[in-house]
């Protein structure tokens, strides 16, 4: 039995493997089946997910853990959101429509935000001349970020020509060098879990 | 050059697609040095890989966290089962957890994908008894938070927060949340270890973490943690690619400024 999910494994990595190369009308229908069939395991996945979230927060709350009133709100949503869903409807200008448009949109757009200044503080914080590299990181950012506005070019007008080239030649080759890396990386990633040598995701070894 | 005529997909008839013919050869080669470093390690035994600074880190990280009292905190991107960075990052998951039984301390391992917290659940689980204490897991410490991916990162950097825990791990496919989560944790003074196959992300990890997985490391690191001769097998099949790889580049530069651009062309670099 313990050799069932890695055949499993072998077989559908193989034969999807194989779809990526046969162009045949046939092949290709058979491939989309293929993926609607994750959608009705990712279904499946959905319920277990919902009561793993809901013993989270319910353990929380019953033992009156810090922020459990926090849990609380997540357990009623929890039960109320799906609920108005079926009952309402979940289109535009349904309960729920208004809800994720009122609440969690905002919400949502609010930590995005957030991204501006803890960009701020990462920059600082990387920009410091600690070191040869971090001297060099600070004058490569400086250059980029008076060469990317407007006065930029006023300074001098070579300088939005140098920022171009900075992105082109030494950024683009370091970035296609970690891709080329990236890419082997996944291929073998995905080789090892088609031939059974890496078996961890199965929770047992 | 060899190229797909556009056909409507309907109409397609042919068995073997010709412009995917390098990919092929690509993969058929990566097998080969794969199954021959795997021989080679069966034969040789012990297999010689440098070592990464990042994995050497995990211990220092999970110590850290037993003498604090404190978790640890394990963070597996945000992406599905179809990404293979997930897959990395499950399989990082499972060597760490068995560190973390063995060494008595606590892992926390919220989830944006209900898939991927019932196969890391299943993972951590196995992890703890292969270590020896199955009693030790706690249920319920691999959860599935949301599938939104800013209310999946108020919940995470809450968690930071509230619990502070000792060493914030972060692997697996990220995309604008990186530098939200990793700032967040670096406020609160955690030892922070990063890996993700997200080019564009790792400038933030690398600002905002005490050690960064640059790229194809992230899928090393698996095998580099097991120290099993036949995974470290498939890190040196991977260099091999690489160096296959760079070589395929130079000739097809060096043949196409000679005017033959035929190689270039074919590896679709033209």
């Amino acid at each position: 039995m313990r050799r069932v999910p890695l055949l499993v494994t072998f077989l559908s990595g193989a034969a999807i493997a194989s779809l990526f190369f046969i162009p045949h009308h046939k092949a290709q229908a058979v491939n989309s089946k293929l993926l609607e069939w994750t959608l009705v395991v990712y279904a499946f996945a959905l319920i277990l997910g919902s009561l793993s979230l809901w013993m989270s927060h319910a353990k929380k709350v019953k033992k009156r853990a810090e922020g459990w009133p926090y849990s609380m709100v997540t357990l009623v949503a929890l039960l109320a959101i799906p609920g108005l869903g079926i009952w309402k409807g979940v289109g535009a200008g349904s309960p729920v429509g208004m809800i994720y448009d009122t609440v969690n949109a905002p919400l949502a757009s609010s930590m995005f935000a957030l991204l501006a200044f803890v960009i701020a503080s990462a920059a600082f914080r990387a920009f410091r001349a600690r070191s040869a590299e971090a001297t060099l990181l600070l004058l490569t950012a400086i250059i980029m970020m008076i060469g990317r506005v407007s006065i930029g070019e006023l300074i001098s007008a070579n300088l939005p020509g140098i920022t171009e080239w900075l992105l082109d030649v030494p950024n683009l080759a370091a970035k296609r060098a970690i891709a080329i890396g990236v890419g082997l990386g996944a291929v073998s990633t995905a080789l090892k879990i088609i031939l059974g040598i890496e078996r961890s995701y199965l929770g047992r070894s | 050059m060899l190229r797909s005529a556009p056909v409507d997909q309907a109409l397609e008839t042919r068995w073997f697609d010709p412009a995917r013919l390098n990919v092929l050869i690509g993969i058929l080669l990566f097998t080969a040095f794969l199954v021959v470093n795997i021989l080679r390690a069966k034969a040789n035994g012990a297999l010689y890989v440098r070592p990464i600074a990042g994995l050497k880190a995990l211990d220092e990280a999970i110590g850290r966290a037993t003498e604090m009292g404190r978790p640890v905190l394990y963070v597996p991107g945000l992406s599905d089962m179809s990404e293979v960075g997930t897959f990395a990052a499950i399989t990082i998951l499972y060597r760490l957890a068995q560190r973390v039984a063995e060494m008595g301390c606590e892992i926390e391992v919220p989830c944006y994908d209900p898939v991927v917290a019932t196969v890391i659940d299943g993972a951590a689980r196995d992890a703890y008894s292969k270590a020896g204490r199955p009693d030790a897991f706690r249920p319920g410490c691999v959860h599935y938070v949301s599938a939104q991916q800013f209310a999946y990162v108020a919940a995470v950097n809450g968690f930071m927060l509230r619990e502070r825990p000792a060493a914030n791990v972060y692997m697996g496919s990220f995309y604008a949340e990186s530098l939200l989560l990793a700032e967040t944790g670096n406020t609160t003074g955690a030892i922070q270890i990063a890996g993700t196959d997200k080019v564009t992300q790792l400038p933030f990890f690398v600002c905002a973490c005490d050690y960064t997985l640059l790229g194809e490391e992230l899928f090393a690191a698996s095998a580099y943690l097991g120290k099993e001769p036949v995974q470290l097998a498939t890190i040196i099949a991977q260099d091999w690619a690489k160096a296959l790889a760079a070589a395929a580049i130079v000739a097809a530069l060096l043949l196409g400024a000679l005017g033959h651009p035929q190689l270039a062309a074919w590896l679709r670099i033209a």
